[in-house]
């Protein structure tokens, strides 16, 4: 590390970095892309800091990392990434939560020898990961590339950190915006079938003469017998596809079923 | 403030009320229920809070079918802010007050945070109900005005229209005679009220 050259230099590039954090932060609305975002992060990784390639990986729900966005679409680039799932900096990086770095590739003690033999031969000699972390959470790493054996510059290992940062951020909210959207959706759905079955009773009872709880066990003994879900029956009901003379043939049944269920 | 209360919504329209604390917010619940206007329903299509400081003298004529009732019960102010995680809506806090005027800068901030507390509790009860069931925890001591739907397919079968048109006759009813829905709606499922009589809506004969 000590004969390491220092990649960039003391930061006139503040301009493009505040730009670029106002880019990203503008694509966090409602509905937006993570891939995009992730894309757009890479892109601006190379052109901000210099660096020869960038990518994101982020780990599944299975905990394997999996590359998400790439400056390059290069097959050698791309494998480099995939690569990490078994072993590399990405993985160590998204393991630990702290940033990894080799600067030089071609020293013959890199602990990830198989990434190495490829990053060099992709024509690349250090690699840097920062890890996507928010307090305790780390969700996957940032992956930069240089040509030259080198260490970063430390500004540009902070500009690259916060730009990390913002795209975390991003990822966690939408992560937890999906997720109530999901809760409200079962939310409604609840609300909503026990209206149609409230509705379906209703009908029931008015075509049948009879009160709410017979022309509930009604429907409740004829989803039984037919093996159907009580709120589809409802909606049968209600669409007219299902009469309810159709189901209310003998509705003291109900009662009596009860007892031996 | 006099009452508070939480409505749950969805496709714009009230589904029903969480929790009411008082009579007061129990009447501002089911005028908005019957209705469908309110200073709850413009906050969750809003997607902002509305606050009404004094319903006698309103800065925006709104509610007209709301207000007047309302009054009657004592109301003077009203404010609807929205229930809201991320981007999804739940529904909307309701506060009221007998006498009239705005909310202080500390009380509307303190019901943005309660809306905001109330819209995750919401969610994270849900969590653990089953998947088609609506968490019990939410049930207790809610109204979803079951006994409407119950009326809206009676009508319907009466009139032999969709349980939405029958459910318009029903608001429809309850507006021109001056009667809250659900109490329509009681008669309706009592046998008192039909709608298939030859003119119109009529009583039914016992």
């Amino acid at each position: 590390m000590a004969n390491a050259d220092v990649i960039g230099g003391p930061p006139p590039r503040e301009a493009l970095l505040a730009r670029t954090l106002v880019e990203l932060a503008d694509t966090l609305v409602a509905d937006f892309d993570v891939v995009e975002l992730l894309t757009r992060l890479a892109d601006r990784c190379v052109e901000v800091l210099g660096v020869g390639a960038a990518g994101l990986m982020l780990a599944g729900p299975d905990g394997e990392l999996k590359v998400m966005a790439s400056s390059s679409e290069a097959m050698r680039v791309l494998e480099l990434f995939e690569l990490q799932a078994e072993e590399g900096p990405c993985l160590d990086c998204y393991r630990t939560g702290k940033a990894v770095m080799q600067t030089d590739l071609a020293t013959p003690t890199s602990p990830w020898p198989r990434f190495a033999a490829e990053t060099l031969a992709a024509g690349f000699r250090s690699v840097h990961a920062l890890p996507m972390r928010l307090r305790g959470t780390v969700i996957g790493a940032l992956n930069l590339f240089h040509v030259e054996a080198a260490e970063m510059h430390a500004a540009d290992v902070e500009a690259a950190q916060a730009l990390a940062d913002v795209a975390t951020i991003a990822i966690l909210a939408h992560r937890a915006s999906l997720e109530a959207q999901v809760l409200n959706q079962q939310l409604q759905y609840a609300l909503n079938s026990r209206i149609i079955i409230e509705q379906a009773k209703g009908m029931v009872a008015e075509r049948l003469g009879l009160n709410m709880e017979l022309a509930f066990r009604s429907l409740r003994t004829y989803a039984r017998d037919h093996n159907l879900r009580l709120v589809d029956v409802a909606g049968s009901v209600i669409d007219g596809a299902l009469a309810p003379s159709t189901l209310g043939s003998d509705p003291q049944r109900g009662p009596a079923q009860e007892k031996d269920a | 403030m006099s009452g508070a209360g939480i409505m749950l919504m969805s496709g714009d329209i009230p589904q029903g009320s969480l929790c009411t604390a008082t009579a007061m917010s129990d009447v501002i619940e089911q005028l908005q229920y019957s209705l469908g206007e309110g200073p709850c329903v413009d906050a969750y299509r809003q997607d902002w809070p509305v606050l009404e400081p004094d319903l006698a003298e309103p800065r925006t004529l709104r509610w007209l079918a709301f207000t007047p009732p309302a009054i009657a019960a004592g109301v003077r102010a009203v404010f609807g802010f929205p229930l809201q995680v991320g981007s999804v809506r739940l529904g909307a806090l309701n506060l009221c007050r007998d006498r009239p005027g705005p909310l202080s800068d500390n009380q509307h901030a303190d019901a943005l945070v309660m809306a905001g507390i109330a819209a995750q509790a919401v969610l994270v009860l849900q969590t653990g109900a089953p998947p088609e069931e609506l968490a019990s925890e939410l049930g207790a001591g809610a109204d979803f005005h079951y006994v409407v739907h119950q009326a809206s397919g009676m009508v319907a079968a009466q009139l032999k229209v969709s349980v939405g048109q029958a459910l318009v006759r029903l608001r429809a009813y309850a507006f021109g005679n001056d009667r809250a829905l659900d109490e329509v709606a009681k008669d309706v499922v009592a046998r008192t009220l039909r709608f298939d009589a030859a003119r119109g809506e009529k009583d039914a004969v016992p």
